[in-house]
């Protein structure tokens, strides 16, 4: 009886969703599949023709080395990313759920705090703060004799450096999801294996890790697909993907190639092998997340 | 269990040491935005300006009309918030209290639009925002982000928490869907509602990448987009100015979040990723 009152009225429940379907359907499946379109022509977006050239901008972004430096970075990037952003914060959520005794919501406070700010404030701090020549960290460096590398113009250091300025802002949030999961094991099983003299480490990875897996993956996602988009913006204000491509990702050289370059054709094919390349991570997040390796509360 | 009143020691340490990484450098921007050039760079790891002045922010405010961007700002997180809200909340009580067929995979679809990389939708909707005529407009940057797949999923998960039967009673009592939104379901989710709000503000408040490819000229900026202008990967020559900038850009996300930091946190630990 109950059921019917909700089941007989469909066309209400779709009335109630197409202001949201209407923004995604134009401004993210419709794009989606035009740049998929796009990355089949020869365009500058301004000409009024488009050439039809087949897979030639695929064959020229897949030959061209910058594109293997620029995914060489990419991954730089998502391993520097996932080491500061789902490894530490793991941890340090687990030792406030289950070590720690006090302090907690002021330590969630204020380990979330920078979340709430703007990369591009990030960005501008950083980029003083670490300024090799007159920054502080240059001059405390210098007291022990040690030289701040000109992490702007070096290969390797600029990853490493906007790197950290992205994950001052990811850190919070990722740790806040993941305390939260931590949070949802439940106490009888981490205090019965506590009292049996478990060691903490072990308690992490046996009990914790497999518990919380379905947040774990989620957050591995997210840290990849959305860390480096926020990449982005150190990039663009900073380094602009030099010194000669060596800070470029995946995510800033489609829009270098658009923008910068007005080739769309590349632009469009190097965001489709993206896009590749994340809906496989896509498919992985469902399979463990939604199915569930473990179902969380 | 084992208590060792000083086993949590070295942890609280490395907590505290953590924040300081990551608090100082808002603590710095602030000291550092009062002082005059000339101190900044003298006593550059004194952050607590010896004679504070005001000039830093008087530059900026004689080189750009603040008011006009910081208005450019509210309006485009306002407007940007509101929409999404209200959309994420009827699509949400649509996902709840319907059952109707094609739910999974529509759900499944529009919460895979979180996956979806910047640079494959940015073309097209720059292409259509010119076509528009929105090129240099705040409705250009306002316009494609009236709908989000996050506030469905963080209402929604909200939602779940109402009883079914409840809506189900006041469905018998012949109460429509507009009223059972308005007087049951929105009270009862209202701190969802709030800091799901507040969280798009302060997201768009600081948003930059669409932003920067669609506003040009200087009066149509936000505050990251001004803020930009005084970056370059020397530190620029005026830092002070710059960090007089960087505070008044996250002046308002800071006052929001410590005024309503409950209610931030609260919705990220109790929404669950599922």
């Amino acid at each position: 009886m109950l059921k019917i009152t909700l089941t007989k009225d469909h066309w209400k429940a779709y009335c109630l969703l197409v202001p949201s379907l209407i923004v995604f359907v134009l401004f993210m499946f419709w794009p989606f599949i035009y740049t998929i379109y796009l990355s089949f022509f020869d365009w500058n977006m301004v000409k009024p023709t488009k050439e039809f050239v087949g897979f030639a901008n695929y064959k020229d972004i897949l030959s061209d080395p910058i594109t293997y430096k620029v995914f060489g970075n990419t991954i730089f990037y998502i391993v520097l990313l996932l080491l500061i952003n789902l490894f530490v914060p793991y941890i340090f959520a687990f030792v406030l759920d289950v070590v720690l005794k006090r302090f907690k919501n002021f330590y969630k406070g204020a380990l979330f705090l920078p979340s709430v700010i703007s990369l591009v404030v990030g960005s501008i701090l950083f980029t003083w703060l670490l300024n090799p020549v007159s920054g502080p960290a240059a001059i405390i460096l210098g007291w022990f004799g040690i030289e701040m590398p000109i992490w702007s113009k070096m290969d390797g250091w600029v990853i490493v450096v906007l790197s950290v300025i992205t994950s001052w802002k990811v850190f919070g949030y990722n740790f806040i999801v993941l305390y939260a999961s931590i949070n949802g094991v439940p106490r009888e099983v981490i205090e019965a294996a506590r009292l049996d003299n478990v060691p903490l480490w072990k308690i992490f990875i046996h009990i914790i890790l497999p518990m919380s897996s379905a947040t774990g993956i989620y957050v591995l996602i997210i840290t990849i697909v959305q860390g480096l988009q926020y990449v982005f913006t150190p990039i663009k204000v900073i380094t602009q993907g030099g010194p000669n491509y060596a800070s470029s990702n995946a995510i800033y050289q489609a829009y270098h190639e658009a923008f910068v370059l007005y080739r769309t054709g590349h632009s469009a094919a190097l965001s489709i092998l993206t896009m590749l390349i994340f809906i496989i991570l896509l498919i992985l997040e469902f399979k463990f997340v939604e199915r569930g390796i473990h179902y969380e509360n | 269990m084992k208590t060792n009143r000083f086993a949590s020691i070295p942890w609280h340490i490395l907590f505290i040491g953590l924040i300081i990484i990551l608090i100082f450098p808002i603590i710095f921007a602030i000291g550092t935005s009062f002082k005059p050039l000339q101190d900044a760079y003298n006593n550059v790891l004194n952050f607590i300006p010896i004679s504070p002045t005001l000039e830093n922010y008087q530059t900026f405010f004689e080189s750009l009309d603040v008011v006009k961007i910081t208005f450019n700002t509210f309006i485009i997180a306002a407007t940007v918030t509101l929409f999404k809200v209200f959309t994420s909340f009827l699509a949400a009580y649509a996902f709840v209290f319907f059952h109707f067929k094609g739910k999974n995979i529509l759900y499944f679809v529009l919460i895979s639009t979180i996956f979806i990389p910047f640079s494959v939708t940015m073309i097209p909707n720059y292409l259509v925002i010119s076509d528009l005529g929105l090129a240099d407009s705040v409705w250009g940057v306002i316009l494609p982000q009236l709908a989000d797949a996050v506030g469905i999923f963080l209402l929604r998960q909200s939602m779940k928490t109402i009883p079914v039967s409840l809506i189900e009673v006041a469905r018998l009592d012949n109460l429509g869907h507009a009223r059972i939104m308005k007087d049951i379901v929105l009270p009862l989710v209202k701190p969802a509602v709030t800091s799901t709000g507040i969280w798009f503000f302060i997201l768009s408040w600081n948003e930059y990448v669409w932003p920067v490819l669609i506003l040009k000229t200087v009066d149509n900026y936000t505050l990251p987009l001004a803020l930009q202008m005084y970056i370059s990967s020397e530190g620029g020559t005026n830092f002070t100015v710059a960090m007089a900038v960087a505070v008044i850009t996250m002046i308002i996300p800071l006052t929001l979040y410590l005024l309503f930091q409950r209610y931030i946190i609260g919705t990220f630990t109790s929404s669950g990723i599922k």
